[in-house]
């Protein structure tokens, strides 16, 4: 589902006078309201890109206004003080490890349950939707990872992303929509379980397949609490925790902090340009199914 | 055809090949997910605390006795519980609105109307941490931009460090989320067959009419979609307070309470896991009640438009 496609109101109308006036005053309302909100929207933001080229006294005095020139020092000065390359390559490797391995197990959990091979398909469906409603899993998940020896282990944070009820309730919703056929020829004809998920399945589901990859992807990049709750040494903080610490110590500098938050913005940025469709997708679908 | 029943997946010899497989997604959720979550219930009769080696011991409901009822704590739990009902309520009505004002404005054909849309979006995907600082700066106070245009009109204010901290947290959250209520109202608005309003604009209707007699009962879905989402998620949101106030008596909401208490960032410095627990449960109660009683409204809603 594409939501950023042609709306469907504001079709044929019968054209006199009255109406013609009518649709110039409801497009200049509108257009004001959107501004309205636009710079609500894009104020924060325009506010911290124009602090970041700003050194802190010219800053303090305009805080408002544009900065004297282009002016990149902040960004150099913080990527060096921030350690950002550490937390940067931390970040990459809990989102990619978790998120694969995440993917490959749940698409075999997603499709014996949408097409029934295991006994009990419903009850285990039912298991995931239950889920999304009880409470935080957060004291017991730490006793666990705790009495695990995996307190402050690279491991013991990407168990804690292995899971994402919602990621599942999309695959499994998306295979239902595949057709049965294809499995029954496929065995059949002699293929195998793991070759046929492999060769047949994941390709057709490459939508749904996507969609999941990039919301789960984008909740681990973005995980702060666990981060703060699990890590306690600094060579594995990722880069959201990384920008908390850097904020306790130069969060008086204020034009570097700017430029911190862009530089960790800047990737989630880049990513949602081109991932717009399975961003929107996935959130929505799984609001709507979850 | 028996022959080949037996070599379809899930039959005979190839029964148990998908759950060989399936094991271990499932074993992890059960594991991290839902075996800790029912454990929580049974952590709220303990007095737990987060450190290795010390017992754990049975403690009845005492937890949920002192969380309630007993001395000053008890007081600002209360209010706490007070202020995350505030919270919700204020969240959920200005998001709800906000989501759909803008949803309505850019489904028209506008030049422009992608931009707006992406603009309104993109906080969604951006993180607590990203959103929270960028806020904080803007709302510094004494010398930061929004003190600057506040000095435009002679206003004045503390901002995150004043009385008012607490509802400028919530024009942070509703500023982050709202995009997605937008979102989940485009797609339904984008189900609505455009021949309805094609009839209607042929009796003349005007925009007011065809939006309170079209749109309004043909979004019941997304209507009862995002109210519920509102309701739950600003119940169980805390963590911009942790990124734009920390923890401070006068602005922590229940969820705040629960982590706070659990890991040592109440001031006092000790894990109260049991105690922790217990506001969970509390908190999950909260969220169960109004949650059923949000999904009743809306049920009946459901039944006098869709029948």
């Amino acid at each position: 589902m594409s939501v950023i496609t042609e709306p469907l109101t504001d079709t044929v109308r019968i054209d006199d006078g009255g109406a013609k006036r009518r649709r110039i005053v409801r497009k200049v309302v509108s257009y004001t309201i959107l501004l309205l909100f636009a710079v609500f929207y894009v104020g924060p933001l325009l506010i911290l890109v124009g602090a970041s080229m700003k050194t802190l006294p010219e800053f303090f005095k305009h805080p408002t206004g544009l900065p004297d020139g282009l002016n990149f020092d902040n960004f150099s000065e913080a990527w060096q003080l921030a350690s950002f390359p550490k937390f940067l390559i931390n970040s990459l490797i809990y989102t990619t490890v978790a998120t694969f391995l995440f993917v490959i197990m749940s698409v075999f959990v997603a499709f014996p349950i949408a097409r029934g091979y295991v006994k009990g398909a419903r009850a285990l469906l039912t298991l995931y939707v239950v889920a999304l409603f009880l409470p935080p899993a957060l004291i017991p998940q730490f006793q666990l990872i705790l009495n695990l020896g995996l307190y402050n282990t690279r491991q013991g944070y990407i168990l804690l992303f292995l899971i994402n009820p919602i990621g599942l309730i999309i695959l499994v919703n998306y295979i239902k929509s595949v057709p049965k056929e294809l499995d029954e020829s496929a065995a059949v004809d002699g293929c195998g379980y793991i070759r046929f998920v492999f060769s047949i399945l994941i390709p057709l589901i490459r939508p749904a397949i996507a969609t999941v990859t990039v919301i789960h992807a984008i909740g681990i990049w973005n995980e702060l609490i666990l981060a703060t709750v699990y890590l306690t040494n600094d060579d594995l903080y990722p880069i959201t925790r990384g920008l908390i610490v850097f904020e306790g110590v130069y969060g008086s500098d204020w034009p570097k902090l700017a430029a911190a938050v862009l530089m960790l913005m800047f990737p989630m940025m880049v990513l949602f340009m081109f991932l717009q469709r399975y961003i929107i997708s996935g959130l929505t679908s799984g609001a709507v199914k979850g | 055809m028996a022959a080949h029943q037996v070599r379809l997946f899930g039959r005979g010899r190839r029964r148990f090949t998908p759950w060989l497989l399936l094991f271990p997604g499932l074993f992890f959720y059960f594991l991290i997910g839902v075996g800790p979550s029912l454990a929580t219930f049974v952590y709220s009769l303990t007095d737990a605390t987060g450190i290795k080696g010390i017992p754990i011991n049975w403690v009845g409901f005492k937890n949920f006795d002192d969380f309630l009822f007993q001395g000053a704590r008890s007081r600002d739990n209360l209010d706490a519980l007070k202020r995350t009902l505030i919270f919700m309520i204020l969240v959920t009505v200005i998001q709800f609105a906000m989501g759909l004002l803008m949803a309505v404005l850019v489904n028209q054909k506008l030049r422009g109307r992608l931009v707006f849309r992406t603009l309104f979006f993109i906080p969604v995907i951006l993180g607590v941490a990203v959103q929270g600082l960028m806020w904080k700066l803007f709302l510094r106070p004494g010398g930061g931009p929004m003190n600057d245009i506040f000095g435009w009109f002679g206003l004045e204010s503390q901002f995150l460090t004043g009385s008012n901290a607490f509802y400028w947290v919530i024009v942070v959250q509703i500023w982050a989320n709202a995009g997605f209520t937008m979102i989940v109202f485009l797609a339904g608005m984008q189900t609505i067959p455009a021949d309805l309003y094609e009839a209607a604009a042929v009796d003349g209707a005007t925009g007011w009419q065809l939006f309170r007699n079209i749109t309004w009962p043909q979004l019941t879905p997304a209507i009862n979609t995002n109210l519920l989402l509102n309701i739950v998620g600003s119940l169980q949101a805390w963590m911009l307070f942790l990124v734009l106030t920390g923890y401070k008596n006068g602005t922590q909401v229940l969820g705040y309470v629960v982590y706070a208490e659990a890991f040592g960032q109440t001031g006092t410095g000790s894990f109260r896991q049991g105690y922790a627990a217990a506001a969970s449960v509390v908190l999950f109660v909260l969220v169960l009640v109004l949650g059923m009683a949000a999904n009743f409204v809306v049920g009946r809603r459901e039944r006098k438009y869709m029948a």
